[in-house]
């Protein structure tokens, strides 16, 4: 059944093209505006959860912070025992454990001092962990592979000699050589270790240098399953401290959570700032649909005399805004997928996960509010045609 | 034609509360009209004529008295109930034709159909009713505004004709047309009458007056000769 009223309608906005036309683009606008928006959070949202759950399988073990105890000698040395670190294998069973020593020293390459972190691991677990976008592995012993924020800042090259250790005229420094750069790992500590500002070089030139044999300052152990991640940290508790708290066992995924959150209420801000086109949209269909109202009032008149009711008016200037709101809403979803698409591209550098449906569904969902936003601002208009007097009406001229 | 009369009005007042001071339409009319009459409405301008039509329109209610029109009490009624007298009831025909600009002639006479059936119309009635009042059949896809003044009040007879209402009620209906057009259009009201239909007709033209079997006097809101 076609329904008369919606025929009048369409040749009400067909008359009006132009008028009806700029009414929608209001309203494609709007749509582009939260589409667009919403897609960037979503992608911003997945590409950076995606980057934080590589590292999420990693269970960090830490000496446990010393605590003076009054009348007891330091007892708890906050490093990690060669008798703990095989509890903790036991532990953690299949997992990989990967033991590592580190310290903060000074530095320098040439004339530059600078501070970092200088981290002692053995070099087949290096190899396992790490990758290595620029030189080699750890071949010979006084041998570093250093991250890429260091490397970057100290403009360190394949064969760089650094020095480690204070300034002093006295004693010779120690020197390693670089012979590897690692690849930038962002916010993405896939190994646990902040490898960006590292110094890595292998556990016998560590030791030898800062002692600390059969001791070490991390443990890292890399899960196989990630579901395992509780029942894991939980073992390992119950077995190094069951005496006492000499250990601290940490893992990443609160951080996914904050950070995500975070990044969920980035998103609400720029689909807010989004609506807002869609609230400048909606003024201008309701004066579109005002003006419509108030230029066909002998109209009106005429249809309410012989015989209209007034839900069957309220009905015609309904379906006018909500054509308005179609046109806008599918030239909008259209829009927003060219839009959308390129502000992703653009900003994130990464359209991977454009066409996942958390993302994609901001289409039809801004198609969506675009319409009911029409059909919202439609609504007084609309009960000001059908609430006309017929006499007063069909006198306008 | 005996018992109830079509249409009664007992003592009708409408006042317009206006800031000047209270302005009286219609002063205590009383009034019957029978079915199948032909009735002229004739009066100054000023004397109530519109106010009258309204009322018997049922675009109005009075303010003191009664209408009964079918032997239904306007008063007594819903908004919707009487957006459905207009609709079924009465057939409206006015100066300056009051086509619905955005439909077509035959649309136009369609019209009240759709409102009455809520469906498009199947049964060929509306073409029927606009050949029957001499309309073109070829010109039925026109807009009203490509019509001539005479094709536009056949096509507003023919609408108010399709729903069989038991009265048309006639605003200056050859008001807009010339001479010749406007006893071609009084010929068809006259059939339309012999064929049972209640005319009432407002008009200020005394040769078009002459068409009524009464004419009924309107002066101040009264009413001086019936």
């Amino acid at each position: 059944m076609k329904d008369i009223f919606f025929d009048l309608s369409v040749r009400s906005v067909r008359l009006n093209f132009l008028r009806s036309l700029l009414a929608s683009i209001g309203i494609v606008i709007g749509v582009v505006a939260i589409s667009s928006m919403g897609m960037l959070g979503t992608n911003m949202q997945l590409l950076v959860k995606d980057q934080l759950t590589t590292g999420i399988n990693i269970i960090t073990v830490t000496p446990d912070v010393v605590r003076a105890e009054p009348g007891s000698s330091a007892s708890s040395s906050n490093v990690i025992t060669e008798i703990q670190l095989r509890d903790i294998r036991d532990a953690a069973g299949i997992n990989e454990v990967i033991p590592i020593d580190r310290t903060n020293t000074q530095f320098s390459i040439g004339s530059n001092d600078g501070r970092g972190t200088i981290y002692g691991l053995d070099p087949t677990d290096i190899k396992n962990i790490m990758n290595v976008s620029e030189g080699s592995p750890l071949r010979g012993e006084s041998d570093a592979i250093v991250g890429a924020t260091i490397a970057d800042r100290f403009n360190l090259k394949i064969g760089t000699r650094i020095k480690i250790g204070e300034p002093n005229i006295s004693v010779t420094r120690p020197v390693i050589r670089v012979v590897g750069i690692l690849s930038s790992a962002g916010l993405s500590s896939s190994n646990g270790i902040n490898t960006d500002n590292a110094i890595i070089v292998s556990d016998t030139w560590y030791t030898s240098e800062f002692g600390g044999g059969n001791e070490y300052d991390q443990v890292n152990v890399y899960l196989k399953d990630v579901s395992t991640l509780a029942a894991v940290e939980d073992a390992i508790d119950k077995k190094v401290n069951r005496n006492k708290e000499v250990v601290r066992i940490s893992d990443s995924s609160s951080r996914i959570t904050s950070v995500s959150s975070t990044l969920s209420s980035l998103t609400t801000f720029i689909l807010a700032i989004g609506s807002i086109s869609l609230l400048v949209a909606a003024t201008s269909i309701f004066n579109v649909m005002m003006m419509s109202v108030s230029e066909r009032v002998q109209e009106i008149g005429i249809l309410l005399s012989i015989g209209t009711e007034k839900g069957e008016i309220r009905r015609m200037f309904l379906y006018e805004a909500l054509i308005l709101g179609i046109i806008g809403g599918v030239i909008g979803g259209i829009m927003s997928l060219i839009i959308g698409y390129s502000v992703v591209s653009a900003m994130i550098g990464n359209t991977a996960y454009f066409f996942r449906p958390e993302s994609i569904i901001y289409i039809p969902a801004g198609m969506l509010i675009g319409m009911i936003v029409c059909i919202v601002s439609g609504l007084y208009p609309a009960w000001r045609a059908s609430n006309m007097d017929p006499i007063d009406a069909l006198r306008n001229e | 034609m005996n018992g109830t009369p079509l249409i009664r009005l007992s003592d009708v007042s409408k006042v317009y509360h206006l800031e000047s001071g209270d302005f009286t339409a219609l002063n205590h009319i009383t009034l019957d009209i029978n079915e199948g009459e032909f009735v002229a409405l004739m009066g100054p301008s000023g004397s109530g004529k519109s106010t009258m039509m309204n009322q018997l329109g049922i675009l109005d209610v009075p303010t003191t008295g009664e209408i009964s029109i079918a032997g239904k009490n306007i008063a007594g009624m819903t908004n919707l109930e009487r957006t459905h007298m207009r609709r079924d009831v009465i057939g409206y025909i006015f100066q300056k034709f009051y086509l619905i600009p955005l439909l077509s002639a035959y649309e136009n006479v369609e019209y009240p159909l759709i409102l009455k059936y809520k469906k498009r119309d199947t049964t060929g009635r509306a073409a029927a009713v606009l050949k029957s009042v001499g309309f073109d059949e070829e010109m039925s896809s026109h807009r009203p505004n490509q019509l001539s003044g005479g094709q536009q009040q056949r096509v507003a007879i023919a609408r108010a004709l399709v729903n069989d209402p038991k009265i048309l009620l006639c605003d200056e209906p050859t008001g807009n047309l010339d001479r010749k057009t406007g006893f071609q259009i009084m010929d068809i009201l006259v059939n339309l009458n012999t064929e049972g239909k209640t005319v009432i007709l407002v008009t200020h033209d005394p040769k078009i007056a002459e068409y009524a079997h009464r004419t009924i006097q309107l002066e101040d809101g009264r009413v001086v000769e019936s």
